[in-house]
């Protein structure tokens, strides 16, 4: 007996080998101690201007949450995120909410959909569009939410979650990413640096090639 | 030893509403690898909620060459939009050896919804449902896994990731990770 007797079996076992050293490739993933990647690219917000990452960055850190509109899981957080990230800005730690999501696979996450939430959530920091997908790439974010927090030096020291407890914000145990602001804004080490929840996937824009 | 038939009259008789008989008249040849055969109302589905550990059991059952676990949740749209591709390998390849886990990540109060999802697309079961913490169930189904949905991983008979993604996929992509482990001779 032969294993891959039939071509279409060894075609079939080329495409596994190919997905195999493909899968995971396409991200460029931080890790703790990384810098800010992409931190000179602009990005519209819902007030109409375009900032960097450069542009939010506070004295004492910067705080970047890939969000959106649609996503069951971001809605669950947005008012926690939203309050966050309001007290961020007044703790020296500049915050900015990042929507990297093709609008075409959901409508709601477009410009209108975005200045609609951050109007209702009164979010007090930028709410912009990454038009590319491209910082979300450089970020290695892959799901909605997704917080990273780097400190004074630019260095990533918080990447992960909000909290434990998505559904239910008086049933939370961990307010990982809260206190993980704080201690920053303290100029204390983040406990808890890395962090895991469920979220949905980022609808990526298709990635430019250059020929 | 009943017949396969005889098995999905028991199952169909309790049965009320929506009675789906996708998977009936033949039997697994691989026993476990199949899953129960899709049988079930949307309201009398059984849910089985699973740790990551008992996840990892389950693909470690003898009887399958390959086995595919596909995390997804009502509310997520690229796993709505892959699952029948899924249903439909699932039922072609089970008697070659697939085996095909589907674990829901919706929360409790989501039941009804999932019963449904999953009745009205004929997923095979067994029916599993994710429990615990987030962190706990990512963590221990595979480390690569950042928690984006969906998650598709696909094992070897030893129960080793031979293929892992996150994000949807057409029915080629699934078909060509799980083919070089079916047409692997025992």
């Amino acid at each position: 007996m032969h294993a891959l007797r039939s071509p279409i079996a060894r075609l079939a076992a080329l495409a596994g080998l190919a997905l195999a050293l493909t899968a995971g490739s396409a991200r460029a993933d931080l890790v703790i101690g990384d810098a800010v990647p992409m931190k000179d690219v602009k990005m519209t917000g819902v007030n109409g201007k375009s900032v960097s990452l450069a542009d939010v960055a506070g004295k004492k850190g910067t705080l970047v949450v890939f969000t959106c509109n649609h996503c069951p899981w971001a809605k669950m957080w947005q008012t926690r995120v939203t309050e966050i990230g309001n007290a961020a800005g007044k703790a020296g730690i500049g915050m900015v909410a990042i929507n990297a999501n093709d609008p075409a696979e959901y409508p709601e996450d477009n410009m209108d959909g975005m200045k609609q939430r951050a109007k209702q959530l009164g979010i007090k920091f930028p709410y912009v569009v990454d038009a590319s997908s491209d910082v979300a790439r450089a970020f290695g974010a892959t799901r909605t939410p997704e917080a990273f927090l780097f400190d004074a030096e630019g260095k990533l020291v918080y990447h992960g979650t909000i909290d434990d407890s998505p559904k239910d914000a008086t049933a939370v145990k961990d307010a990982w990413l809260k206190n993980a602001v704080n201690e920053v804004s303290t100029g204390k080490t983040v406990t808890t640096a890395e962090t895991k929840a469920m979220g949905c996937s980022i609808k990526f824009r298709a990635a430019k090639t250059t020929s | 030893m009943p017949r396969p038939l005889d098995l999905c009259l028991r199952m169909l008789l309790p049965a009320a509403g929506i009675v789906l008989l996708a998977g009936c008249g033949h039997a697994p040849t691989h026993g476990s690898a199949a899953g129960s055969a899709a049988v079930a109302s949307g309201d009398t589905l059984p849910l089985e909620p699973v740790t990551a550990e008992q996840v990892h059991e389950r693909i470690r059952e003898p009887g399958a060459r390959a086995t595919l676990v596909n995390v997804w949740a009502t509310w997520c749209g690229p796993c709505r939009e892959e699952f029948p591709a899924l249903v439909a390998l699932a039922e072609r390849d089970r008697e070659r050896g697939l085996r095909v886990l589907f674990v829901s990540a919706d929360f409790d109060d989501q039941a009804h919804e999932t019963r449904h999802f999953l009745a009205e697309h004929r997923a095979p079961g067994p029916w599993l449902v994710k429990t615990g913490r987030d962190q706990e169930f990512i963590d221990g189904l595979d480390r690569r896994w950042t928690g984006a949905l969906p998650v598709t991983i696909v094992y070897d008979p030893a129960g080793k990731p031979v293929q892992f993604w996150e994000g949807g996929a057409d029915s080629a992509r699934f078909a060509a990770a799980v083919e070089p482990l079916l047409a692997t001779q025992p």
